[in-house]
């Protein structure tokens, strides 16, 4: 066991609040749990030994971070500063249908109803949301009502000072027929280190569209999960933007719990300088007629390192599931490394299920093409790694983010150094 | 439709364990001593029982590896006895009528020539069959060419130079526990040395091999091609073989030098245990190949035997343009486990590799394919494609894809794609549209998903590999 995780241990245990018997539960599992190391398959191309180094330390002043703006967002902003929730940046006055408590605030009938659903979606395989049971001050509980529409995206942005630690954690329930935005997002600075886990309930016909974008860069650690429960009918499609920095590691975890549930997954990272993300996304078809789609594409330049592991796990009982994940991953860079495994365990025979993964460079004849039209290659190479990344962000739903998001994709390319 | 379905599935493997213990075998248990006992029985070398001895040591180092998704009982090694004497002729089978007649209707579906039948089936064979003299033309021939083709056993002593070159130089005798343990206590296995610029006149197959009986629990296999030479090497056969040992911990090293080629085909058919899979048996095996520059390392597999197979037939690029192939079929029916795959390791620059996978599950059995692709940074301009196929039939039965994929040059190129899918109701209903049953016609559409496989496989082997899906699978589909 590492000290770092000895200390959050010990940390943990003096913490008797409302959420006291899931702590308890989480620090049990956790003192029997083995640190990882290169042989544990989980964190196999993920060294941890940047966290067991961090000095980063709860920090209680919250004043002075705000999100960033995105030109012709109108959200509702729910914001984290070093882990603990905004209020004056919450707005007064929430559309009819919507809520946002904290868990703390509530009577103990709805924090008994809380505690039913909290970490029941979250498996319990994710070391780093065990820690997060254990540290986090409480839990944001946003839902929405029966049939509602939600037309404002509800941003949940965490936000880390030099040198925090922080711990966050959504629940986000939606009602049979509900519909709603969520944009998760971090911003981070140096030597930070996090752990944000959101757990979204999708009830029957409900709809979920959702965001998560990590767009820091440099030696924040970010450890996360996003994990969804989708009953019969429901939908969700879920957009991933990340840049990487000294190590950020992502869980998504898809349940289909229900019969026709749709569910789609679109990721990209866009990884230079030593940065590193790890994702590993997990779908378990648990019931029939689930259709799952995964796009995951990656460009590495320079000596960052990139992971996914893309499992597909189709139940017994699943027949009629129709599941693809493609993975595309271009190298730009000698020193930079991908290891990708798409894995697919399945037990039902009437399924159509595939998965396709490929590593490569920039098509050399596409560049020579693009030079003989006498553009320069370096905009040629630009050109290029934006085509093919453009070509998830026009899957997008809401067009004011991939509005946003183009520029800044477009300039991170330009700032990549190519060979 | 069901009921055909049970009724196939409940069809028992009768071929007959016997489990006479000999006068000859050692008393269960593993230690030092074993191993010097071994060593001692075998005549070897000082060197080669150190070498055995280190391999023990670092073996109780080790765990038993867990990441294989197959689930069975925990192995008791000190229950084991590691080394039996081969059978007195006396003991075996006098004739065919004393051999299980259910194991005789699979040799004749099979189409096995009598005399083969016999040694199949264990029969003491040399009253009957002229093997003295077969064996003898056989020697002469590879003689005459200077291949060398022997026991393992008999290498060591006859050729010490290259078997001390050469073996443990592929897989490292701590390379995983089941090598360690195999590097400790083989009994035995083949040694093959094809001389420079040679082309090994016949194909090279363990049938052929005298001296090889009750090698198979721990058996060793080196093949050294040297430069510019060619070698194909069958191991295995079609038909159901007797083996009265549970655990299976073989290793095969392949060693391609500069410009040669290595064949390397398969065909396991061991006994998968009865209905609840108990009594089948463990196939733990270790195979590696090493390619210098502008070698080719082919292994070609079809596997429908065994409990449990854990089965990983590698090559390591080691040379530039060297060229790495996999062609795997696995079946499992019953409650059979098979995790198996390959590794494609480019070291060398302008590597190529190759791997088709097909996977075949039925009945409430488990098939997986793990496999790991590796481009070095030195992989300059590499290229694999792979392709993992999985048919499942009934819905008891899993069907898994595992592979890695490491890249760290950018101009390395690496395809993977795995589907899985049933035996689509559109085909069978063209081919019962045609007027083909459907037992006939789900043979026809598996031996044409595997064809890419049983087209890399030695002609006659291909013949008798499409017959044995077609038997394996026989009733459990409609």
């Amino acid at each position: 066991m590492s000290a770092w995780l000895e200390s959050a241990i010990a940390r943990g245990q003096d913490n008797s609040d409302w959420l006291a018997p899931k702590r308890a539960h989480a620090l049990e599992l956790l003192s029997a749990t083995k640190w990882p190391t290169r042989k544990t398959e989980a964190w196999r191309y993920t060294p941890l030994r940047p966290i067991e180094r961090s000095k980063a330390v709860p920090v209680e002043n919250q004043t002075g971070l705000l999100p960033l703006a995105i030109d012709g967002l109108n959200a509702i902003e729910l914001a984290f500063v070093n882990g603990q929730l905004d209020k004056v940046q919450l707005a007064d006055t929430l559309p009819e249908g919507l809520t946002i408590a904290l868990g703390s605030e509530l009577s103990p009938e709805q924090q008994a109803s809380a505690l039913q659903e909290f970490s029941t979606i979250k498996p319990e395989r994710h070391l780093f949301g065990l820690v997060n049971d254990a540290l986090v001050n409480d839990v944001v509980i946003v839902s929405v009502e029966e049939n509602v529409k939600i037309d404002e995206p509800v941003r949940i942005s965490s936000l880390l000072s030099q040198g925090a630690e922080s711990h966050t954690r959504v629940l986000v329930s939606l009602e049979a027929g509900a519909r709603l935005t969520v944009i998760e997002d971090v911003q981070a600075q140096g030597d930070s280190l996090s752990t944000a886990f959101v757990e979204y309930n999708i009830a029957p016909k409900a709809y979920l569209e959702h965001y998560r974008f990590a767009l820091q860069t440099g030696s924040n650690l970010a450890v996360g999960g996003c994990h969804f429960n989708l009953h019969d009918h429901a939908k969700m499609n879920s957009t991933i933007v990340a840049f990487g920095s000294e190590l950020s590691r992502l869980d998504t975890d898809i349940i289909h719990a229900g019969e026709f549930a749709d569910a789609k997954l679109n990721a990209m990272y866009l990884l230079d300088d030593k940065e590193l993300f790890d994702l590993h996304a997990t779908v378990e078809h648990a019931m029939p007629n689930g259709t799952t789609e995964e796009n995951v594409r990656c460009i590495v330049a320079d000596r960052a390192r990139a992971v996914f592991n893309g499992r597909i796990h189709i139940h017994k009982d699943a027949q009629k599931t129709l599941a693809e994940l493609n993975n595309r991953n271009l190298l730009l860079s000698d020193k930079a490394e991908i290891n990708t495994k798409p894995e697919l365990e399945i037990y039902a025979d009437d399924v159509r299920c595939a998965h396709g993964a490929t590593v490569a460079q920039i098509d050399k004849q596409a560049l020579y093409y693009l030079q003989t039209r006498g553009v320069s290659r370096a905009k040629a190479q630009v050109m290029l790694n934006f085509g093919f990344i453009n070509e998830l962000i026009d899957l997008m739903p809401n067009e004011t983010l991939a509005e946003w998001i183009r520029p800044i994709i477009r300039e991170r390319f330009a700032q990549m150094e190519v060979m | 439709m069901t009921e055909q379905i049970d009724k196939a599935l409940a069809r028992e493997y009768e071929a007959g364990f016997v489990s006479d213990v000999e006068s000859e075998t050692f008393a269960p248990g593993l230690d030092e001593s074993v191993i010097q006992r071994i060593s001692k029985m075998k005549g070897e070398p000082e060197w080669m029982l150190e070498w055995r001895l280190g391999a023990f040591r670092d073996w109780l180092q080790m765990e038993e590896p867990d990441w294989a998704l197959v689930d069975y009982p925990k192995i008791d090694f000190q229950a084991i006895s590691y080394y039996s004497a081969p059978k007195s002729m006396k003991d075996k089978p006098k004739s065919l009528d004393e051999v299980d007649p259910e194991l005789l209707r699979t040799y004749e579906k099979l189409g096995i020539p009598l005399i083969e039948q016999q040694m199949l089936a264990g029969v003491a064979v040399d009253a009957v069959f002229d093997s003295v003299s077969v064996v003898t033309t056989f020697r002469e021939k590879l003689e005459e060419a200077g291949v060398i083709f022997c026991p393992i056993s008999e290498a060591i002593q006859k050729y010490p130079d290259l078997v001390k070159k050469y073996l443990g130089s592929v897989v490292a005798k701590k390379d995983n526990y089941y090598s360690a343990l195999n590097c400790a206590v083989f009994t035995d296995g083949s040694f093959v040395y094809i001389p420079k610029g040679t082309r090994c006149p016949m194909e090279l197959s363990t049938y052929f091999r005298i001296n090889e009986q009750n090698t198979g629990q721990f058996e060793r296999t080196l093949i050294i091609a040297d430069e510019g030479s060619h070698v194909s090497y069958l191991e295995g056969c079609t038909a159901p073989q007797r083996d009265e040992n549970q655990l299976h911990a073989a290793v095969v090293e392949l060693v391609a030098m500069d410009d040669a080629e290595i064949k390397y085909s398969t065909v396991q058919n061991w006994y998968p245990g009865d209905e609840d899979g108990k009594g089948g048996i463990y196939n733990f095996v270790t195979k590696r190949g090493v390619c210098h520059t502008n070698a080719k390392i082919s292994w070609t597999q079809v596997e429908t035997g065994s409990a449990v197979t854990w089965k990983y037939p590698s090559c390591v690029l080691k040379g530039d343009n060297s060229v790495g192939e996999f062609y795997s079929v696995a079946l499992t029916r019953g409650r059979q486990q098979a995790d198996t795959g390959t590794k494609m390791i480019h070291l060398g620059k302008n590597t190529k590799s190759t791997i088709i996978a097909k996977g075949i599950s039925a009945g409430k059995s488990n098939g997986s394919y793990r496999g790991l692709v590796r481009m070095a940074a030195g992989a300059e301009g590499a290229r694999n494609f792979t392709q993992c196929d999985s048919l499942l039939i009934g819905d008891q039965c899993g069907a898994h894809t595992f592979p890695y994929v490491e890249s760290r040059n950018p101009s390395a190129i690496i395809e993977h794609e795995a589907t899985t899918s049933k035996v689509s109701d559109e085909q069978m209903f063209l081919c019962q549209q045609r007027g083909l049953d459907p037992e006939k016609a789900v043979s026809m559409i598996v031996n044409g998903f595997c064809k890419e496989v049983f087209k890399e496989l030695p002609m006659e082997f291909a013949v008798e590999a499409g017959k044995l899906l077609e038997i394996s699978l026989e009733g459990s589909v409609g």
